[in-house]
């Protein structure tokens, strides 16, 4: 086990606490940068969806894990991104411009979101996001001289000062790689300035963050503002992989997977939105490969173990008649998910941190390291 | 100094795109997915989403085909090898099946995706890859037209009928047939609601009338009594209906609550056994465009009745007009792809296809063709009514 010896105040606040945080992340940069020229188009799209996901994720975090602001309107967040990104475009302005662009909007849009959330709390504030992600969907199917309404929208391929950064190329995994690191540095960086630590003195109790002098009216405006705003980028970079943009993509279905990033990946962190993002991009293309690749395994340990061919081809047919059946990764998707609100609701993350835990302190480990004290929310129960 | 190194690493690889070469003009079309005893064939399907009320029916005809065509020798000696994704009506997940379709299994076309917006997401991995995307179930516009810029568009091809121009040329014959003077239209407020909305006003223009009254609800709607109210009292006797099922049978039921009795007409959305079966007595006399004849089980003849007792017997559903389509998607393959000729390549796919051969289906269809300017097959349809719970097929040569 390391102990880090402290001797600067710096020390507690340095976002590489120690060597082995150098290691570990310069390892996984190395293998992200290096992973296009490794793999072939279809993992790397899958690649892409994850890094998209896993803004919408940071940002959610910021919102949901830190501010303790839930929101099912961000697939609406999304679609206003997409859409501008998809207007500018069209009116021949340039990404530098209209990449920002769609952050600003976006992000005033999710500030004009955050006001009605300062009188709401809880059940009711998701009520009045999705109210808000059904309005937007309204707006996108009702503005068609902007929107060209249900029809959809072509998304043209991303032009970089005069250079094409095609959907499936290496430079546009780059490209949503960058703004990924990007996001997640602002949100570390968020987190241990004044504002970050008034977010979660918020979330925390928001009786104790008043009297302690915290404008939670500022805050809760900011943080929607600034979730909404990376959101919006991810929203470009969604628009530009999918190349086609219809109101009917941007549904309550596309919040609730959002939600289930933070909560599959784990609410309290930042590394909850990259896991999360992970499972819920790969596990569909994952079954998938299970569905192609089980039934010819399962067939030739079966004819290896002694079995006839016809007994094995038939065990096969059988395996993949039983892997496509439909709706069956629906329910295995509906079981996981399950499984984690009952067992870890830490997420991945947090399973990952308490593995971790177990291995440093063996023989030592105790369960009711990670259980968590609320004792001092009881006084706004009935909030 | 890190951070430096990285996004050298990252600019650099940003400006080595910047030398892709020019397109082109020749169209790149694959050769991948054929073998000299197989050919790879894949779709992506909504098998557990919202529309699979399609998806499942129009794969189990294409597999029903497929095996068909299998055991019948194959095309020219190779096999019809299908590969099906569910991708439940998801554009992202399309995107991805259509990119582990190609690169994975390597199919050499995409037959019949299902769906506007997961086709137009995944459409253009398909053309870059040089893959023809033939005869989408959807009949956006984006499926079929083409952009002489771009060479790639060539291997686009469809076969559904657009609702726009199959509408306009149903209600147009219906209006002058029935002397329509107040002819109205109420439709489904999202994409395939203002294909019909169109082609009731393309049909409105042609007959020199004005429309009486337009009305829409939303998609999801169960209560119609606003809209038929109003157009009872604009006084409507001709009503195109931009609806599916559930509302066409709503619609018509309120009428006849309130005593409204006009000339319904409906797309081809509407065209199928489920609107009968699910209004009895209150669709009686409703009229529809649609592609093909409905293969009902008992009263079809020849080769169709074969086939349709032969999907029951397979998978004890009643066949109807998506299985039969799913199953002519694969039959018109096979028909083009026999015709390139034993040597089968892309390139003579393309020009097989192009070469204005005429396929001509068991369900007694239109007939199917394309040529080099002409990437939409469908420029015929029916007129069909519904009478004694069963659509009868009135006249088969509507045009625009």
């Amino acid at each position: 086990m390391r102990f880090v010896f402290k001797t600067d105040y710096d020390q507690d606040i340095r976002l590489l606490k120690h060597s082995g945080y150098w290691w570990s992340y310069g390892v996984l940069l190395a293998a992200l940068i290096a992973f296009p020229y490794l793999v072939g188009s279809y993992l790397q799209s899958q690649i892409v969806f994850v890094f998209i996901y896993a803004i919408v994720g940071v940002a959610l975090i910021i919102l949901t894990g830190f501010t303790g602001q839930a929101s099912l309107g961000h697939a609406a967040f999304l679609a206003i991104g997409a859409y501008t990104a998809g207007f500018l475009q069209s009116q021949g302005i340039s990404f530098i411009v209209y990449f920002p662009a769609a952050a600003i909007i976006t992000g005033a849009v999710g500030a004009m979101v955050g006001f009605p959330a300062l009188r709401l709390s809880g059940i009711y504030l998701v009520i009045a996001t999705i109210a808000f992600a059904f309005i937007v969907e309204e707006i996108l199917a009702r503005w068609e001289s902007v929107t060209h309404g249900n029809e959809g929208m072509r998304v043209r391929t991303l032009d970089f000062l005069g250079q094409p950064v095609p959907r499936d190329g290496d430079a546009f995994y780059f490209l949503c790689l960058l703004v990924l690191v990007g996001s997640i540095l602002l949100a570390l960086n968020l987190l241990r300035s004044p504002t970050g630590r008034a977010f979660i003195a918020i979330r925390d109790s928001e009786t104790a963050a008043k009297s302690m002098g915290i404008d939670l009216a500022g805050y809760k405006v900011k943080s929607f503002a600034i979730s909404a705003a990376l959101t919006g980028m991810a929203g470009v970079l969604f628009a530009h992989k999918m190349s086609f943009i219809s109101p009917e993509m941007f549904t309550l279905l596309l919040s609730i997977e959002f939600i289930m990033v933070i909560i599959i990946g784990g609410a309290f962190g930042v590394h909850g939105a990259v896991l999360g993002a992970i499972f819920i991009v790969m596990v569909d293309p994952f079954l998938t490969a299970l569905k192609d690749d089980v039934p010819v395994l399962g067939a030739s340990l079966a004819s290896s173990l002694g079995m006839s061919s016809e007994g094995s081809g038939k065990l096969r047919d059988t395996m993949s008649a039983i892997g496509s059946a439909a709706g069956l990764k629906g329910a295995i998707y509906g079981l996981i998910i399950m499984m984690f609100i009952l067992f870890e609701p830490y997420g991945l993350y947090g399973r990952w941190l308490k593995v971790k835990l177990f291995f440093q302190l063996f023989p030592l480990y105790k369960k009711a390291t990670f259980k968590r004290q609320k004792t001092y929310v009881k006084s706004e129960r009935n909030r | 100094m890190r951070s430096f190194c990285v996004k050298a690493a990252l600019l650099g690889s940003i400006f080595s795109l910047a030398a892709l070469p020019a397109l082109a003009q020749q169209t790149k079309v694959t050769n991948q997915g054929i073998t000299p005893t197989e050919i790879v064939l894949g779709t992506h399907q909504d098998l557990s989403g919202p529309i699979k009320s399609w998806g499942v029916p129009v794969t189990n005809g294409m597999k029903m085909a497929v095996d068909e065509v299998n055991a019948a020798g194959g095309i020219n000696g190779r096999k019809l090898k299908l590969i099906v994704e569910d991708v439940g009506y998801d554009p992202k997940r399309a995107v991805l099946a259509t990119q582990k379709l190609v690169e994975k299994d390597k199919i050499f076309a995409m037959l019949a995706p299902l769906g506007s917006p997961t086709v137009l997401a995944a459409q253009d991995i398909l053309l870059e890859a040089g893959i023809p995307q033939l005869f989408p179930v959807t009949s956006a516009e984006f499926t079929y037209k083409m952009d002489p810029k771009n060479p790639q568009d060539r291997l686009k091809f469809n076969n559904v009928p657009p609702y726009t121009e199959s509408v306009r040329a149903g209600a147009r014959h219906l209006m002058q047939e029935k002397g329509s003077k107040k002819p109205c239209v109420m439709y489904q407020d999202d994409e395939f609601g203002k294909n019909v909305l169109d082609g009731f006003n393309q049909a409105v223009a042609d007959a020199k009338l004005t429309a009486a009254s337009v009305t829409s609800y939303k998609r999801g709607a169960s209560d119609f009594s606003s809209q038929v109210a109003k157009m009872k009292s604009d006084g409507c006797d001709l009503v195109v209906l931009g609806t599916i099922v559930r509302e066409t049978v709503g619609v018509m039921a309120e009428g006849r609550k309130i005593g409204f009795a006009p000339v319904y007409f409906g797309s081809t959305a509407a065209n199928v056994i489920e609107v009968p079966a699910l209004g009895k007595d209150v669709t009686e006399g409703f009229y529809a465009v649609g592609g093909m004849e409905i293969p009902y089980r008992d009263t079809s003849t020849g080769k169709a009745k074969e086939w349709a007792e032969a999907y029951y017997k397979l998978y004890n559903m009643e066949p109807n007009t998506q299985s039969a389509l799913g199953y002519n998607e694969v039959m018109t393959f096979a028909h083009y792809a026999k015709l390139a000729g034993k040597d089968l390549t892309g390139a003579k796919f393309l020009a097989a296809m192009e070469s204005g051969d005429v396929f001509q289906d068991i369900f007694n269809s239109p007939p199917v063709k394309f040529s080099p300017t002409e990437h939409l097959s469908a420029t015929v349809y029916l007129l069909q009514q519904i009478k004694d719970g069963r659509w009868v097929v009135l006249k088969r040569d509507l045009k625009n």
